[in-house]
Parts: C-alpha cells; structure tokens; sequence
C-alpha cells in the first residue's frame, strides 16, 4: 500500500507546488484589483520561455552550468519587470471599477496579443532547457526514482506561502495592500497611493505567475499554447480556493493536484476533467469555494 | 417564343457551352499543378511535421527541376495542421476551391484525416493520406477518392508485439503511454490484441492517454514506474516523445523497463533515446534500411536532405518523399491510360486504386479499398560507428501483406483469428541485414 501512496504523495505535492505559483498570484490581483486576469496564464509562459531561453544561453556560452538555478528567478522578475508596470499603467488600469465583461474582454485581447508575441519573440517551436534538473540528481521514494528538484519545487512553494504571508502580515507593503483591499476610498482618504499598490500588486501577480513558467521548465518542454492550458487550471485553483485567498489557493492547488494523479493513477480517462470536476462539486457546496466567503476580508 | 422565354434558351444555351468548356479546359496541360500539403510545423507536434514538410518542399524541387510531371512544374501550398482541425478544413475547402489545386497530400494527424474524409468524399478531389494512420479511416466505409499508401494501425502495431515477443518472450508485465486521440488509441488496441493472442497471459498493468501536446509526464512516469512493467509501450509522438524521453531518463524508466517506442526513429536525432530501445518507423521509411542505402535515388535524396536540411530525413520525411512519388506515378499512369493527355481527377484516383508504386524504400501496393500495403521495419536502438546518434539494429522486415487484415474485415478479429504458431513465421530480429 505504502509503494503506491508515497509516489501518489509526492507526485501530488509536486504538481500542487507548480499550479500554486500560477494561482496564487491570479488570486492576489483579483484580491486588489478586483478583476480577473484572464491573460495571467500568458505569463507563464513567458517566465517558462524566457527561462528556457536564458538557460539555453547560458549553457551555450559556456558559463557555469549552476548559473541556471539564479536564471530562473531573474527570468521571472525580468518579465515582472518589463511587463508589470507597463501593462498595468496602460491597460489594466482603465478597467477598474468597469463592469465584469469589460474587464475579461480586455485582459481576453490582451491574452491574444501576448500568446502572438510569444510566437513572433520565441519562434513557434518547443524549447528545453533542463540543466537544474540533471544537476540536482534524484532519489527513490517507495521504488519510484523522482528527481530532487521536484523536492525542491514544493519547498519552494511552502517558502512562497510563509513568504507572501509574511509580506501581507508584517511588512508596511503588506498593510498597504490589506488596507486597499478592505476599502479603497477610505484607503484614499487616508492619503495611501493606490495607484503605486495595483501597480506594484499587478506586478508581483505576474511575478510569481512567471516564476511558475520557469521553474517548471527544467522538468518539462516549453510550447506554444501553455499559456491557455495553464490559465484554465489557474482558474479552476482559484475558484475552489476563494478568489482572494493565498492559503485557499495553497490548498485547492493541493485538491486539484489529488485529483489529477488519482486520475492518473487510477482512472486516466478522466485525467483532463478531473480539476473541473473538483470545482463543480466545490462551487456546488460553497459558491464562494473553501476559504471565500461574501463579505469578509480578503488576504 | 415569348421574349422572356428565348432569353431563357440563349442562357441555357450559354451555360451549356461554359459547361462543356470548362470540361474540356480540365483535361488541358495546366500551367501548373498546385498540391496542398497539409503537416504540423508549429507547436510540440512540429517535431515530427516539419521533416515532412522538408521533404515535399525537396522533392517539389526535384520533380520540377527533372521537367515536373510531363512538363508541368509542381505547385505546393503548405498548411499547417497546429491550427486544429476546424482550421484543417477550413483551409482544406478553400485550397479544393482553387482549380489550380488538382490534388491533396493530407493529412499528417490521423484525427484530422478522419475529419478530412467525408470533405474529400463530397469534394471529390484526389487526396493523398501521407500519414494517416487509423486503421478506421476505411473500416467506416469507402472514401473513393482518399488514398492511404503508407499503411494502416494494424500492420503497423502488430509488427511491434511480434518483434517484442521475439526478444522478450517471457514478458508478464506491460504498461502502455499513448496520446489521447485516434492514433493513441487504435494502437494500444491493436498491440494488446496481438500480445493477448499470441502470449495469452501478458498483464496490461496500466494504460495512460496524455493529452496530445503535454508540456509534462512527470506524473505519468511516477504511474508506470509504479506499475513495475516489463515493457512500457508507447506511441508518442514529436515533441511529447522528446519530452517524455528528457522527463523519463533521469528517473530510472529505461534501466526499469523493456520501451517501445513505435514512432522513435522520427526522434533519434533530436534526443538522447538509450540504447537497447525497440523502436519503428511506421512502415518501410527507414534511411538507413538495407534497401535505402542500396537504392540510387534514396540515397541522393537522403544527400539532397541533408545537405539541404542539415539532417538526415527521418521516417516522416520519407513518407512524405514517397507519397510525392505516389503522385508523379499517379499521374503517368493515367496519361498512360488516356493517351498522353492531361487526366482528370477522377482518372488521377482510377490510377491510384490498385497501383504498385516502387517508393525510395520499398514498394507500396494499394488495394480496392484505396488502403496501402507497406513493408514494417522494427529495430532496437544502438550506436552507430559513424553518426552521432543511435540508429536502428537487430532490425526485421515483415512482409506487409501477411500483416495486413483483408479487406471490410474487423481487424481485431483478424487479429484474434491469426493462427497457433504465426509468429515463428514471421521474420526475427536481425534478420534484415
């Protein structure tokens, strides 16, 4: 029994760790934006894309092969950087306070352009780049060989937890964000820069959307289309957790993950619709999903 | 005669002689002969697409450069399939409209073809299944004017349980990986069947459809190294195939398990495939084979590719090469039939139905139902002296025609109807030299 539960475990929490970076930073926008980024996922795989890419140079230069493991996060905060600000001042912005439609209209254009943009930038061919992969090696858990930097990835996410908790919790930023969430106007009222509080929010959204692309790059290829795949299970994650929640996104990443290597395991054919049908039962009990509720305070 | 009336008679009359006109324009030489080349060229799947659409676009060059077919130079429009079927049709339909395009060489995804068909049936335009593989293109009726010449499912996966069982035949455990759409599908079904009918008390221990296009299988590594198979089978294709190749060789897959990988030629080049792997090409496709390298005209254009492409042509480019010879015979044969003069669609497809056509590797002989028979070469993966990345050893040659169901035959029960003792019939590993 234990030779089937320990690889179902870990290939759970391995696959857990990839769609919380995506979702959580999905929820965080939604949570002080109030809108839905339906281009989120293109973010991803443009964190996956830029990685891949600046890995690949790296190797192809000859520099150090550890230097890869440093690349990751520099890919994601250069996309952050590049696009978080930019997006947010001319395009994001003008949607606030406009209805639902508007808003998903307008990040759905947006999400087009970037999915074009990949393709024009990054050509419309797979890319691999698993250098951090083969450095770290693996280990064998109830007979299944698993690579440590799968480890690795959910010790990361458990980091981006306490992280960002700890960031919304202890830190003026965080208060800031709380404060903008819980009320907007009287957070203007008070003289706080709500305009410099979406931008930096909208920008870690993407951050840690982008980071998901790539740390997921060592452990699998990068192609055109990854970005929708991803988008729709970031918002399945997001849904069952309570959009505005990080411990909610933690643990609907850990349910939707379940259900997809139970399936997997056990009934393959439902392996693609296994997430969905963990929302619908989710949003059928508690609409507002596990850790969302009408009125109370979000983050 | 009313006034009206005998405008009526004088437009008929018109319409009659643009008729007859139009008739008679479709069997002059055309300036050109323009072909639609369906394949995927983006995404995971171009992997395997673009050799394909290398090797029309060198052998376009070749036809032409050589006079075209009886002086008329070759016309390709390239449409990739990534788009998704709607597309396929779409561009399918709006090429068919095009008088100028006689003929389709379409299409590479088995779904696609299985959606083409029913577009060629009422467009009723010679199409050219370059790499339609499922086996129920025709088992769901006729499709007069769609042509398979590379062969179907069933000879191409039975040939894989006969070779597995010849160098594994104490085999209990097998676990399968194939895509999740007809091709993955009709596979899986036609290799167990053969396995069960042969070695009765084989397991299959797991059978997984990754969605055609997955970035990963780590997940799905975890599944079958779980299941502790003997043999993992697979049908992966592209860039699913290199991915699975980079995901499953660090943790331990290949040390572990007997892998087939049917499609595996397509990628040798492209990703390290460990030695000891029994892989295929799907048909008689391949470069190297014995008779290949002893073919003149496979061999310049295997140079011509290289040179060309900076890689050799894997078994999709050959097919591809192939088919465009299918065309050109096509199309002889039936100026042949008709007295030298440009032929029609409809005798384009007369001579299609029941051809024998020498390819680059072999022969391809198409039956009354259009379906091909093809030989299947199957190997297992080994280093090469004098190129630097594996290529197929141990190979066997099976006979195409003793592995193909008759005709309007259900072929799983073909399969479960093949005789005690077929496989000792059957060629062995190393047998093609």
């Amino acid at each position: 029994m234990l030779q089937i539960l320990i690889p179902i475990l870990v290939d759970a929490l391995a696959n857990a760790a990839l769609i919380f970076f995506v979702a959580v930073g999905l929820t965080l926008v939604f949570s002080v934006l109030r809108i839905l980024n339906v281009a989120h996922g293109s973010f991803y795989s443009i964190g996956a894309y830029a990685a891949a890419s600046l890995g690949l140079w790296i190797i192809g230069s000859g520099l150090p092969a550890w230097l890869t493991f440093p690349s990751l996060l520099v890919s994601a905060a250069l996309v952050a950087g590049i696009f978080g600000p930019a997006i947010e001042r001319t395009i994001v912005r003008w949607t606030y306070g406009k209805s639902e439609a508007v808003q998903i209209l307008v990040t759905f254009g947006l999400f087009l352009i970037l999915e074009d943009l990949q393709r024009i930038v990054f050509g419309v061919n797979s890319l691999y780049e698993d250098t951090p992969m083969g450095l770290l090696g693996s280990v064998t858990f109830g007979g299944v060989v698993y690579l440590n930097y799968q480890l690795l990835l959910i010790g990361l996410a458990i980091l981006t937890i306490v992280g960002l908790k700890f960031l919304i919790g202890h830190t003026r930023l965080g208060r800031l964000i709380a404060a903008v969430v819980a009320d907007r106007e009287m957070s203007q009222a008070m003289g706080i820069n709500t305009d410099r509080v979406f931008m930096i929010a909208f920008t870690l959204g993407i951050f840690l959307a982008a980071l998901g692309g790539a740390l997921a790059t060592p452990t699998s290829g990068v192609t055109p289309g990854l970005g929708a795949d991803t988008m729709v299970l970031a918002f399945a994650v997001a849904a069952i957790g309570g959009l505005g929640r990080i411990e909610g996104a933690a643990v609907a990443a850990l349910i939707v993950a379940v259900a997809r290597v139970l399936a997997i395991y056990y009934l393959p054919a439902l392996d693609a619709v296994a997430p969905y049908i963990v929302m619908l039962v989710v949003l059928l009990i508690r609409p507002y999903g596990l850790f969302g509720s009408v009125a109370a305070r979000r983050i | 005669m009313s006034m009206f009336r005998r405008t009526f008679l004088a437009a008929g009359a018109l319409c009659a002689a643009a008729l007859t006109g139009a008739t008679a324009q479709a069997e002059e030489k055309p300036s050109v002969l323009g072909i639609g080349v369906f394949s995927f060229t983006s995404g995971a799947t171009a992997a395997y697409g673009l050799p394909g659409r290398n090797a029309a676009e060198l052998m376009v060059e070749q036809i032409n450069a050589a006079g075209g077919i009886n002086g008329v130079p070759l016309q390709p429009t390239f449409v990739d399939e990534a788009q998704g079927t709607e597309g396929v049709i779409t561009e399918f339909r709006k090429l068919s409209a095009d008088k100028t395009n006689e003929i389709m060489v379409a299409a590479l995804s088995s779904g696609n073809c299985m959606a083409l068909a029913p577009i060629v049936d009422e467009l009723k335009i010679p199409t050219v299944g370059w790499n339609c593989d499922t086996h129920q293109l025709f088992a769901k009726g006729a499709h007069p004017y769609y042509f398979r010449p590379n062969g179907n499912t069933v000879p191409e996966f039975l040939s894989f349980a006969l070779y597995l069982l010849s160098v594994k035949p104490d085999v209990k455990r097998i676990a399968i990986i194939n895509p999740d759409y007809a091709f993955g599908h009709d596979a899986a079904n036609i290799f167990i069947a053969a396995i069960k009918r042969m070695k009765p008390d084989v397991e299959i221990v797991a059978e997984l459809y990754p969605k055609l296009g997955s970035a990963t299988f780590q997940t799905e590594i975890s599944r079958l190294t779980a299941a502790r198979p003997d043999v993992v089978f697979s049908n992966l294709w592209g860039g699913d195939l290199e991915n699975f190749v980079r995901q499953a060789t660090p943790r331990g897959l290949f040390s572990r398990s007997q892998v087939i990988f049917a499609l595996g030629e397509s990628s040798l080049q492209n990703v390290t495939i460990p030695e000891g792997v029994i892989v295929g090409v799907l048909g008689d496709g391949w470069w190297k084979s014995p008779d290949a390298t002893s073919n003149p005209e496979a061999k310049a254009f295997v140079e011509a590719y290289r040179a060309k492409y900076g890689a050799y042509p894997v078994f999709p480019a050959m097919k591809m090469a192939n088919s465009f010879l299918y065309v050109k015979h096509a199309y002889e044969a039936a100026m042949k039939t008709n007295g030298g003069k440009w032929p029609s669609r409809d005798e384009v497809a007369a001579a299609m139905r029941g051809s024998v056509v020498k390819t680059l590797t072999g022969t391809t002989t198409t039956r009354e139902d259009n379906d091909g028979i093809v030989d299947q070469i199957v190997g297992m993966t080994t280093t090469s002296p004098d190129l630097p990345f594996p290529v197929l050893g141990r190979m066997a040659r099976y006979d195409g025609k003793a592995l193909m169901p008759p005709m309007n035959s259900d072929p799983i029960g073909w399969i479960s109807s093949l005789p005690d003792g077929f496989a000792a019939t059957q060629p062995q590993p190393g047998s093609y030299q």
